[in-house]
């Protein structure tokens, strides 16, 4: 038992250390292009409404982020990411425009739903033993065909004023939706670092053998993973809701891209084991970033999807590059050689995975 | 993204395959996955013909059928490729866009005759492929991440090429030739008074030659199997002597350049050259392999089983559209059989295993 509680200390220390560093590079870079957008822009960028349609349109991005993020810390894919986002975007629509629910029930039950479908996934891919990534690829095709099937090629925009206005409500220019995806960030992170179920999750994706061993089931943290995610597309797409002047049949579409390039900017390893929030969020602020500054030069929208590539292949190819620097340099103490393993753990990866997981 | 391969997979599966020779136990015919899927794609053909005589008119509905699959085919093969390594290529559909780019590019500025501008075009995928591969061999990064980000890299590079060569975002030049490869069938050739069927699009030559090409690689060259190898266990491979960088290379080489077929195939298909040829690749592309019974962690392949698997989609598709379930529906029963199959194949390898131990 001591064992556990140093390796989970060290863990800990090492994961601060290394959440410290990548975190602070992107931070380095957030503010850096921030500040230069704001100058590009003669200053026009720091001012109230800028600000504000700048976080309006981030919060989406985060919250898919971090949904897809719930699901690759146990070492699974959640394709269905876009999909799931718009079935309950358009569900919720319906719900309110068609049906008259009130907009809190509508809500509460496009994010119940949401949830459901990760559940359902969870489980299907726990019982089947087929790969997850297959698993959400068919569910993908199945939300995207259900999405079509409720939302047809109409905009559905006549729902709850209401909800319209608190998607567009910012109390000091902070608007809510943002505030929401920041609540949503900090919930998962106190859940992931602090709570015990946090640490299950964390521990089942790093080494599923060594999680079994120690008496964790795998299974049940693999529902629980989608499960999670399926709770953080809806609050997504509750967001996206809100804030859009109507849903239809393509919200969600181009939502799967962005969900997998925050988390691996923010360094979160493909094959389990780590998370980081805070690098997440800030990777999706990095997004954002490249999406505003292509707005206020008036770009080909084509150059964001460009330049988000290039920034996930220079940042893991830079962070690999790097590792092996340090390996050469030091022989860090007490690190197991990479895993033979053709998809190896990316830089930002390997220091906690060192504390035994590997 | 799971490496353990459990063994009841391999067992059953690998038949088909050159990969592992099969000592004296073989599994019994029934669980043979192609011999299903071919019986489930005719059977489905043949239910949809009765319900609707027009589904079997072969200029009408079987011939842009089979040239959809033909098409589809050589996705799900570009797919299949780099699964056979234990890699995934999520830029197929970009890759495809990118090959296409340049073969448009070469009928309308340098006015190149069909075939060299094919060949240009795949020129042009096998190099994207080529970076890829060399790209995650050198840095040892996920090909998830690699392809994801080649992905992005593309489909912002293709628009912005797009917009800056032409003026209404798509090549429209077209080379002598490329309508009749269109709409040529079998039927146009003939051997004496005898012709050919008219289902039959001339496109489905491209598929014959890679299917073929990819059948002889897999099965009969050492080539192949040392791909296998690498996909089944990279460390054994590369203890035993194969450069598996290399085959990694070589592996997300001919899957751009096949991807760059495809891309070709559904432009003629189209008619024109614009950025959102291969929008809809990723699903088929994998729907084909994995249905055929290529394995995601690597080491197995089926040729023969991505047509099938194709085959399968492609007539579920038609039928269900002749049939009249809108389009909005038919993703719903897509996925349905997509999760019904592969959880018929689980539970049919793992009864066929448990009869094998129980006899042994």
């Amino acid at each position: 038992m001591i064992t556990i509680n140093d390796r989970g200390a060290r863990t800990r220390a090492v994961l601060r250390r290394f959440s410290r560093s990548t975190t602070m590079t992107l931070l380095c870079v957030t503010l850096a292009g921030y500040l230069a957008l704001g100058v590009a822009s003669s200053g026009e960028f720091f001012q109230g409404p800028s600000v504000r349609t700048f976080l309006q349109y981030l919060a989406t991005p985060i919250l898919i982020g971090l949904a897809q993020m719930a699901a690759l810390c146990v070492g699974q894919l959640n394709l269905a990411v876009g999909a799931l986002g718009g079935f309950t975007a358009c569900l919720t629509g319906v719900l309110m425009a068609d049906d008259g629910v009130p907009a809190p029930v509508a809500v509460a039950a496009g994010v119940l739903a949401a949830t459901l479908v990760g559940l359902v996934t969870g489980v299907f891919i726990v019982a089947t033993r087929i790969n997850g990534f297959i698993v959400t690829l068919g569910t993908m095709t199945i939300l995207l065909g259900a999405q079509y099937r409720l939302a047809g090629t109409r905009t559905i925009d006549g729902y709850s004023p209401t909800l319209k206005d608190l998607g567009r409500a910012a109390p000091l220019n902070l608007p809510l939706v943002f505030l929401t995806a920041l609540a949503a960030a900090a919930l998962l992170a106190a859940f992931m670092y602090r709570a015990t179920a946090g640490r299950r999750l964390l521990a089942a994706g790093g080494n599923p053998l060594a999680a079994r061993l120690s008496g964790i089931s795998t299974d049940r943290q693999i529902v629980l993973a989608h499960t999670l995610s399926g709770l953080l597309v809806g609050v997504a797409a509750v967001t996206a809701t809100a804030s859009l002047p109507g849903v239809n049949r393509s919200v969600g579409g181009d939502w799967l891209l962005p969900s997998f390039a925050a988390p691996i900017i923010g360094g979160v390893a493909l094959n389990g084991g780590s998370v980081a929030v805070f690098g997440t969020v800030l990777a999706a602020f990095v997004m954002r970033l490249i999406d505003a500054a292509r707005a206020q030069f008036s770009l080909d929208p084509s150059w964001v999807n460009f330049l988000i590539g290039l920034v996930v292949l220079g940042t893991v190819v830079g962070g690999r590059i790097h590792q092996t620097h340090l390996e050469k340099k030091g022989k860090a103490q007490g690190r197991t050689p990479p895993a033979p393993v053709g998809p190896g753990p990316t830089a930002e990866a390997a220091p906690p995975n060192a504390g035994g997981a590997q | 993204m799971r490496t353990p391969v459990t063994t009841p997979e391999h067992d059953s599966r690998a038949d088909g395959t050159a990969a592992i020779r099969q000592p004296a136990q073989r599994l019994p015919l029934w669980v043979n996955q192609r011999l299903g899927l071919l019986v489930l794609t005719v059977a489905l053909a043949a239910l949809f013909g009765l319900l609707r005589p027009a589904f079997l008119d072969e200029r009408l509905v079987l011939f842009p059928l089979l040239r959809d699959i033909s098409t589809l085919t050589v996705v799900a093969l570009a797919q299949m490729v780099v699964l056979s390594v234990g890699h995934m290529n999520l830029a197929v559909g970009r890759m495809a866009a990118f090959g296409a780019l340049f073969a448009g590019l070469g009928y309308d500025r340098l006015h190149l005759p069909l075939q060299l501008g094919l060949l240009l075009c795949l020129f042009a995928g096998a190099a994207i492929g080529f970076l890829t591969g060399w790209i995650i061999a050198r840095t040892g990064v996920s090909s998830f991440v690699v392809t994801l980000a080649m992905d992005f890299a593309l489909l912002g590079l293709v628009s912005l090429l797009y917009s800056a060569l032409t003026e209404n975002a798509a090549f429209t030049t077209q080379p002598s030739g490329l309508m009749d490869l269109r709409s040529t069938s079998l039927a146009d050739i003939c051997v004496g008074p005898v012709c050919g069927s008219p289902a039959v699009p001339q496109m489905a030559q491209f598929t014959v030659l890679a299917l073929g090409g990819l059948g002889f690689l897999y099965t009969r060259t050492r080539l192949g199997r040392e791909l296998l190898l690498t996909g089944a266990n990279p460390a054994a491979a590369e203890l035993s002597g194969i450069p598996t960088g290399r085959r990694v290379i070589l592996a997300h080489a001919l899957s751009g350049l096949l991807a760059a077929l495809a891309g070709f195939m559904a432009a003629v298909g189209t008619g024109t050259f614009r950025a959102s040829i291969g929008d809809d690749f990723m699903l088929p592309s994998f729907l084909g392999a994995v249905l055929g019974g290529t394995l995601l962690t690597g080491g197995v392949v089926s040729v023969l089983g991505a047509l099938l698997g194709t085959s399968l989609v492609g007539v579920i598709r038609k039928g269900l559209d002749l049939l009249g379930v809108g389009l909005e529906s038919l993703n719903i029963y897509l996925g349905c059989v997509l999760l019904l199959a592969l959880s018929a194949d689980r539970v049919r390898t793992v009864v066929s295993y448990r009869k094998v131990v129980r006899s042994t």
